[in-house]
């Protein structure tokens, strides 16, 4: 077993590596923001998947993960990698604003409750004008890192190299104590409690860990797009990384690429026909999913190579 | 002026209320949020829309037919999508609501395109009605009879008829229910059906005072949820008294607040609510067991 997956991570870090020099300038484009999304969609699964918990504002922590790397690297001057950190930080910090107020909310309660935050942070982006210029949004200049301006590879790289940190601290966090306290939440946090798990702890501590993974995300994908304006980081991007986290598999790291993947990938292959038809086939694709593989496509993956 | 921000908000909450009751009925019922009431409701009016234009129906005749289309909808939808994932984790069946949203937007937009329509509106050129010296414009009471009598029939239907019991029973225990032969495929079927006719008479009644177009329901749907938490998403009268509240502090706050932060405030009066009643003003906590 360990041999093949670590065949698998060879493989993998070789495609990774080559990608660059095999696609086109959009093929490149596409890749990094598969790679950003699915840095989003690890971070949700530790408190949907994990800890059970539901979460209409990561499209917002995005954002300001996004705004906060843009307006230090742009405006202070900090080097874009150490904006990256402290924007994720800052929106920890934020983040834990937002949990605990959460804490005693379940389900849609919960669903709506983030949802107004994101609301709220969204509208904050937008009505502070003089620091993120409102509604006209900002436009970003390539940054430079190490003395070159940062070209699309160079962020492509950057963008796999964190995911691979991502993918390893998510890997060690949910074997350790942390991922195994927070199944247990999720089974029934009064089971937790006869355990001595402080489950309020763990939630916030789910919430800080997924809004850093999103909020460094929105740093790369600020970079990536070279424009960001406060609409783009709406209640309907958050879906959508909820989404990715369940058509990949609650509760499976790997769920989390594989549901970014999907869908980043479906709707382009579904482009050039009727403006109306990737729509339907990729919202009868959710359905379907659903419908057939209710453990999400990882989950769906599992079962055949483990019957085969 | 104070009194007419009273009954825009009242008539705007009685529209949320409407799609509210939708969307807890089925909630109630089969467990499902269920995110393709809005685009259901949207659907159900643009075939108002085209009995109307294109069949040329008088409105009395176009809306109990639109009506019916949107109960037909909502068992076909529940017989083919949802039946299928009873017993699937509650995030699935969201999301497959979500798909289903995604698609039922794309076929309107397959059949009607994206432009706007105007929604004509039998009422559009009465004269207001005067409530004592507060003028209310036609529309508004028509909003808000529609939504009580929704509540009234919904309350005593739940109450008094022996399917209404089935339902309530059903939602409180499926085992004990099916053993009493309640058929729960049955009563979710109903729910649903229920779900897209009161959605779809919101729906009818919103387009003419918005724009008809594939987007139309979408705030509002968002609307309805916000509201029915606010009230506590178990109780109908809750969802109800819920959304009522919302579109006034929505139009309040607009007024007397800022018009810019109207929806943050909102929000924020819903989250500092929730925070004190975690199960909304009008929920009841359920017992679960370990």
């Amino acid at each position: 077993m360990n041999v093949r997956l670590g065949a698998c991570a060879v493989v993998t870090l070789a495609l990774a590596v080559a990608a660059p020099y095999l696609l086109n300038a959009y093929g490149v484009y596409l890749v990094t923001l598969t790679g950003i999304f699915a840095l989003v969609a690890l971070g949700l699964n530790f408190l949907v998947g994990y800890a059970g918990q539901i979460s209409l504002c990561h499209a917002a922590f995005f954002g300001v993960g996004a705004y906060a790397t843009a307006l230090l690297t742009e405006k202070a001057g900090v080097p874009y990698v150490l904006s990256l950190l402290v924007a994720g930080l800052f929106t920890t910090i934020v983040s834990t604003l937002v949990a605990v107020p959460a804490l005693r909310l379940r389900s849609l309660y919960l669903a709506i409750a983030t949802l107004g935050f994101g609301v709220v942070l969204q509208k904050i982006i937008f009505e502070w004008r003089s620091l993120t210029g409102g509604g006209g949004g900002m436009q970003l200049a390539p940054p430079s890192v190490a003395g070159h301006p940062l070209t699309a590879t160079g962020l492509y790289e950057l963008t796999v190299a964190l995911l691979a940190i991502g993918l390893y601290g998510a890997h060690n966090l949910s074997r350790g104590r942390t991922g195994r306290a927070l199944r247990i939440i999720k089974e029934s946090e009064t089971a937790a409690g006869a355990l001595g798990i402080s489950a309020a702890r763990y939630k916030i501590a789910a919430f800080a860990i997924s809004a850093f993974y999103a909020a460094v995300a929105g740093g790369l994908f600020a970079y990536l797009v070279g424009y960001i304006n406060p609409e783009s980081f709406n209640v309907g991007l958050s879906i959508s990384f909820l989404s990715m986290v369940v058509i990949g598999g609650l509760g499976a790291i790997g769920g989390s690429i594989v549901g970014a993947i999907f869908y980043v990938l479906v709707p382009e292959l579904l482009r050039g026909f009727n403006n109306d038809a990737p729509g339907l086939v990729f919202g009868a694709l959710l359905v379907a999913v659903m419908v057939f593989m209710p453990r999400g496509l990882w989950g769906m993956g599992l079962r055949l190579t483990r019957r085969a | 002026m104070i009194a007419n921000l009273l009954i825009g908000g009242i008539a705007a909450g009685s529209l949320y209320a409407m799609v509210g009751i939708a969307i807890v009925v089925v909630l109630n019922i089969t467990d499902i949020a269920n995110f393709a009431q809005g685009e259901m409701a949207m659907l159900t009016t643009f075939f108002a829309y085209w009995l109307l234009q294109n069949v040329g129906l008088p409105w009395w005749q176009a809306t109990p037919l639109a009506l019916l289309f949107g109960l037909v909808q909502g068992i076909v939808i529940q017989q083919v999508v949802i039946r299928p994932l009873i017993g699937a984790p509650t995030l699935s069946a969201i999301i497959a609501t979500l798909g289903l949203n995604i698609v039922l937007n794309s076929v309107a937009g397959m059949i009607w395109g994206h432009e706007t329509y105007t929604f004509p509106s039998p009422f559009a050129f009465s004269a207001p009605f005067h409530l004592g010296p507060v003028p209310m414009s036609v529309d508004s009471v028509v909003n808000i009879g529609a939504a009580l009598v929704i509540i009234i029939a919904m309350t005593l239907f739940l109450r008094y008829t022996w399917m209404g019991l089935g339902m309530r029973a059903a939602s409180q225990n499926e085992m004990v229910a099916r053993l009493m032969g309640v058929s729960i495929t049955r009563t979710s079927a109903i729910a649903w059906g229920l779900g897209g006719l009161i959605g779809g008479l919101a729906g009818i009644l919103v387009a003419p005072s918005l724009f008809l177009d594939t987007n139309l329901m979408g705030a509002i749907l968002i609307k309805a949820f916000a509201g029915g938490v606010l009230g506590g998403l178990n109780s109908l009268v809750g969802v109800f008294c819920g959304c009522l509240a919302l579109g006034v502090t929505e139009n309040l706050a607009g007024a007397y607040a800022s018009p810019a932060f109207a929806d943050a405030i909102t929000f924020i009066i819903i989250i500092a609510v929730l925070v004190v009643r975690p199960e909304g003003v009008f929920g009841t906590v359920r017992m679960r067991k370990v």
